[in-house]
């Protein structure tokens, strides 16, 4: 384990040291907003003709991100939602591309293991196994060969032959989980991956995890939870407005970051959320309160907003946010399929 | 050290077309398994379709055509099954492929992947099926009718032709449907547009002399016209009608590409 990790101070060029596993170099990314996610051309046509026509609203998401990951490392990212966490991931699996900069990856680079993975609903789980290995880059006879393995892991084998919709939304998450981890990646992009499944499975994902941490895979861990990030990570990557607010130790981290988010009393994660949100058919989360006059709020940027029942969450918002009633939180919103 | 050296890629695996291909095949073959799935005639009903179709032009339609046909029923039906398999074939793909690159953005988001493979494997599962029924129909009737092995060699020509029109097509209309979702409505009345004025089940020469010249602008048309070239047609073959629908198909399939390219940058902020 590398513990002794300090404060910028540890930059390397690549010219006199072994490639980093990553390397970004003055990184900006720059997204269209969501707003204008599902816009039509009837509308377009219509506000085109009349003169209307509005330019597309862009977001600086990420900027001037430089930051170097060794080999090995053990590298947890930290910040509020909307902070660039998991755009930074994506970059570096190579999903989005930096508008300015330049992302050099230099291992091979497993999924972003995160709950709702997009199997097809109605193909078998053997068939969805060999579709989603092959499309993260495997060869079909590879994946035809630790097919059991998967399966095993998972703990669905009786459930081989099933279309995958028969599945939980739980046991989807383990699924995914299992093909995302036994290829043994070198580098490993986890985004919340502690809530998937039960708490036995949970645990099992952990200890997969951390056999990860001992063979000196690189690991990027996507956290909010700064107790999981100290106690397994060597360094801390803080992340705040698209930018680097701090990158060291993370011992040094974890009291400067806690100070900036009020205190969270209870949990209740992803799926708990049916009863209370939905998409609307644009796709926004509505959220919507159990009892009619419950005050709920939205907590963004380490800010409490009062929100109000029927309070149309758009998506921009991004997963993770959380909302609480009367200052204990009461959910988690994560984006995706566990929603629906 | 610019750019991305193995972004995305593990090792075992070869880069680039071999890659891209072996997406599309897996791609495709899923699309075939969840249509095929629970139903053992599944490959049949895709045959049955455009069976249907020409049986109820010909029942309503065939008497009062068939002197276009040089006074022969059977002539209108081959005419109309070609037509009715080239317009089938057209809409399906197009259709499927336009939310191909919507559907799978679930995937995009979690694995790098050049989007393009989605409406490509959406032509490919439309265009096995067709090589496995009608398209075996098609070349018979070539060389039994026309006695003309060169026609007989253009028909798998012609129909590379129809699958570069709905390649273009497709990717330029999955491209755009990343940025309007109303596109899906809009383009199955285009779809039904381009089939009414294809002369599918009536004739050409029925159409006045002032429109005509209109209607064999429709690449559609022209792909069914080529087709009944190469499949119906007797003395010289007209090449003029072949290549010309040739030139339009590879015109569309570099146009619809260029699109995609174009505006694939923008994709992942609206998926």
């Amino acid at each position: 384990m590398h513990s002794t990790l300090s404060k910028q101070a540890e930059r390397v060029s690549p010219q006199t040291s072994a490639a980093p596993a990553i390397a970004l170099d003055g990184v900006t990314l720059i997204r269209r907003t969501q707003e204008e996610l599902h816009y039509d051309l009837k509308r377009s046509f219509l506000r085109l003709v009349s003169g209307r026509s509005r330019r597309v609203r862009r977001r600086t998401v990420l900027e001037r991100v430089t930051l170097q990951i060794k080999r090995g490392e053990k590298v947890g990212l930290i910040g509020p939602n909307g902070s660039g966490k998991s755009t930074l991931l994506k970059l570096i699996a190579g999903i989005l591309e930096p508008t300015r900069g330049s992302v050099a990856v230099s291992a091979s680079v497993a999924p972003l293991i995160e709950l709702g993975v997009g199997f097809d609903a109605e193909l078998s789980l053997v068939d969805n196994i060999v579709y989603y290995a092959v499309l993260l880059g495997h060869s079909e006879r590879d994946v035809r060969e630790r097919i059991e393995d998967i399966l095993d892991f998972a703990e669905l084998r009786e459930h081989r032959d099933e279309p995958t919709k028969t599945l939980s939304s739980g046991m989807a998450a383990r699924l995914s989980f299992a093909i995302a981890t036994e290829f043994r990646p070198e580098i490993l992009l986890v985004d919340e991956v502690l809530s998937v499944g039960d708490e036995r499975f949970r645990r099992k994902c952990a200890a997969r995890i951390e056999h990860y941490w001992d063979e000196h895979s690189t690991i990027l861990l996507v956290s909010h939870d700064m107790a999981t990030v100290a106690r397994t990570c060597d360094r801390v990557i803080w992340m705040d407005h698209g930018k680097v607010r701090f990158d060291g130790a993370a011992s040094e981290a974890a009291d400067a970051y806690l100070a900036t988010i009020p205190t969270m009393a209870s949990f209740r994660r992803g799926q708990d959320l049916v009863d209370l949100a939905h998409h609307d058919p644009r796709g926004q989360i509505v959220v919507k309160g159990r009892s009619g006059d419950e005050t709920l709020y939205l907590i963004q940027d380490g800010r409490r907003h009062a929100i109000t029942i029927n309070w149309i969450l758009r998506s921009h918002y991004g997963p993770q946010d959380v909302l609480i009633v009367d200052d204990a939180v009461i959910m988690e919103i994560v984006e995706g399929e566990a929603l629906l | 050290m610019i750019g991305a050296l193995a972004r995305g890629s593990m090792p075992a695996v070869p880069a680039g077309w071999r890659r891209h291909l072996e997406l599309v095949r897996m791609s495709a073959l899923r699309l075939l398994k969840t249509r095929y799935r629970g139903t053992s005639l599944g490959v049949l009903w895709s045959f049955a379709n455009p069976i249907l179709m020409t049986a109820l032009y010909t029942t309503i339609f065939g008497t009062a055509f068939a002197s276009y046909y040089g006074g022969s029923i059977l002539r209108y039906v081959f005419s109309a099954f070609v037509g009715v398999t080239v317009v089938v074939f057209f809409s399906q793909a197009t259709t499927e492929a336009l939310s191909s690159v919507v559907a799978n953005g679930g995937l995009l988001n979690k694995i790098a992947l050049d989007p393009e493979i989605f409406p490509i494997a959406a032509l490919s599962a439309n265009a096995f099926q067709q090589l496995t029924t009608t398209f075996p129909v098609v070349l018979v009737l070539a060389a039994v009718l026309t006695h003309d092995p060169l026609r007989a060699v253009l028909v798998p020509i012609v129909f590379a032709g129809v699958l570069l029109l709905c390649a273009g097509f497709g990717l330029a209309l999955a491209a755009f449907y990343v940025f309007f979702r109303d596109l899906l409505y809009l383009w199955g009345v285009f779809s039904f547009v381009i089939w009414m004025t294809c002369p599918v089940f009536y004739p050409a020469a029925l159409v006045p002399a002032g429109i005509r010249p209109y209607l064999t602008m429709n690449p559609v048309g022209m792909a069914i016209g080529a087709l009944r070239e190469v499949t119906l047609g007797h003395g010289p073959i007209d090449f003029s009608l072949v290549g010309g629908f040739l030139a339009v198909a590879i015109v569309c399939a570099c146009v619809g590409h260029a699109l995609f390219r174009a505006l694939r940058r923008d994709f992942m902020d609206l998926l």
